[in-house]
């Protein structure tokens, strides 16, 4: 059973996509699905507020969105991250690589 | 007629199925073994100890751990963990193997090794969409200094075996190797003493899970550590396995499992290195 859920939200030019549940090496792929398809917005918003885990591949689909977004030029925040998942994305480094390619973090 | 032809194919399909997966298993174990080959050498210090284990998720894994000695007598040490699992990380390993050995030769501190390596490995890794966590220590025997730097991976846990207590040295941080071309790291450096213990890991330690979906966390890991701190480093990483193994009750790893132990007897310290057996 595949233990990961995206909910998609489209409005304007901003997509909302909350994800719910475990973003590992068994489930990244379908969040990947979601970040290939995106075209002509401006802002992305990924809501972490009901993700349980995350692994180094979830972590690398998060990084490739991130590069996604200095390539088609739209704006990426990332919210609702709870305190055990920020600290692995801060050891990692993923923030500063946000701040690098987009210049501000939310 | 028609039926007994495809009936010789569909043999002749699965006599070469089944082959290919003999032929694929045998091929895993090989590499399994070489890669077991790699992480297989330990300096032997005369006043320290120090030794490792990775223990991989499934047949082999993108967890890793080096050692290298430097011309000044220091040892470099490494470890890290490869995005991802199995034998496409195993594969990055033995290229970040090939990165540290590198650029140890070429240079002179950790924060300068990760920066090397990070140049090194930049191109392999974006077109991989990949990256590794690394944390680099050099440690000088004579001196007891360690010095540090971190791509984006965990700091160690030092243990005060004196005063059994776990002590929070300057932190390094510093982004993941694969994310950047041009890198520059911080360095922090630490002075220890005798029965100090820098308990070097990966993620899979603390993250290792059980029936319940509960997490070994890190404060069973320092529990273990303290109590056994006095013991030698061989006998407190297996304690530490074992404990793990108790904890999942056989729920299969979800993550590599790997840990480096370094450990201060005395003051002073002469060097040399070994193959273990293990």
């Amino acid at each position: 059973m595949l233990e990961l859920t995206v909910q998609k939200e489209h409005s304007d030019r901003t997509i909302v996509l909350n994800v719910k549940g475990i973003l590992d090496i068994s489930t990244a792929h379908l969040f990947e699905a979601y970040i290939q398809e995106i075209e002509n917005i401006e802002e992305l918003i990924i809501d972490f507020s009901n993700l349980e885990f995350i692994d180094s591949t979830g972590i690398g689909m998060i990084m490739e969105a991130i590069y996604l977004s200095q390539e088609k030029q739209f704006i990426i925040k990332l919210k609702g991250i709870d305190e055990p998942i920020h600290s692995i994305l801060e050891t990692v480094g993923l923030f500063k690589v946000l701040e690098a390619v987009q210049g501000e973090v939310v | 007629m028609y039926v007994n032809e495809y009936r010789r194919i569909c043999e002749l399909t699965s006599s070469n199925d089944h082959s290919i997966d003999e032929r694929l298993e045998r091929e895993i174990k090989l590499a399994r073994n070489i890669q077991a080959k790699l992480l297989n050498g330990f300096p032997r210090i005369n006043g320290a100890e120090i030794q490792g284990i990775s223990i991989p998720a499934r047949l082999i894994g993108g967890d890793y751990y080096d050692f290298y000695r430097l011309e000044n007598g220091n040892i470099r040490m490494v470890i890290g963990d490869v995005m991802g699992k199995g034998i496409p990380a195993a594969m990055l390993m033995i290229l970040t193997r090939g990165a540290f050995r590198s650029a140890s030769e070429s240079t002179t501190s950790p924060a300068e090794t990760l920066a090397a390596m990070s140049k090194a490995l930049y191109q392999d890794l974006r077109s991989l969409k990949s990256f590794v966590t690394l944390f680099c220590a050099d440690w000088n025997p004579i001196t007891n200094v360690l010095t540090y730097a971190s791509a984006g991976h965990n700091m160690p846990l030092f243990v005060n075996g004196k005063e059994k207590k776990i002590v929070d040295p300057p932190k390094a941080s510093g982004v993941m190797i694969g994310a950047f071309s041009n890198q520059v790291y911080e360095e922090k450096s630490v002075k220890l003493e005798e029965n100090n213990m820098i308990f070097f890991y990966t993620d899979g330690i603390v993250e290792a899970e059980n029936k319940n979906r509960e997490q070994f966390k890190h404060e069973r890991l320092i529990n273990i550590l303290l109590e056994h701190s006095h013991k030698s480093v061989d006998a407190i990483k297996k304690y530490v396995v074992e404990a793990i193994h108790r904890f999942t009750e056989g729920v299969p790893p979800k993550d590599d499992i790997t840990m480096v132990i370094l450990k201060i007897h005395q003051e002073s310290n002469t060097i040399s290195f070994i193959h273990s057996k293990e």
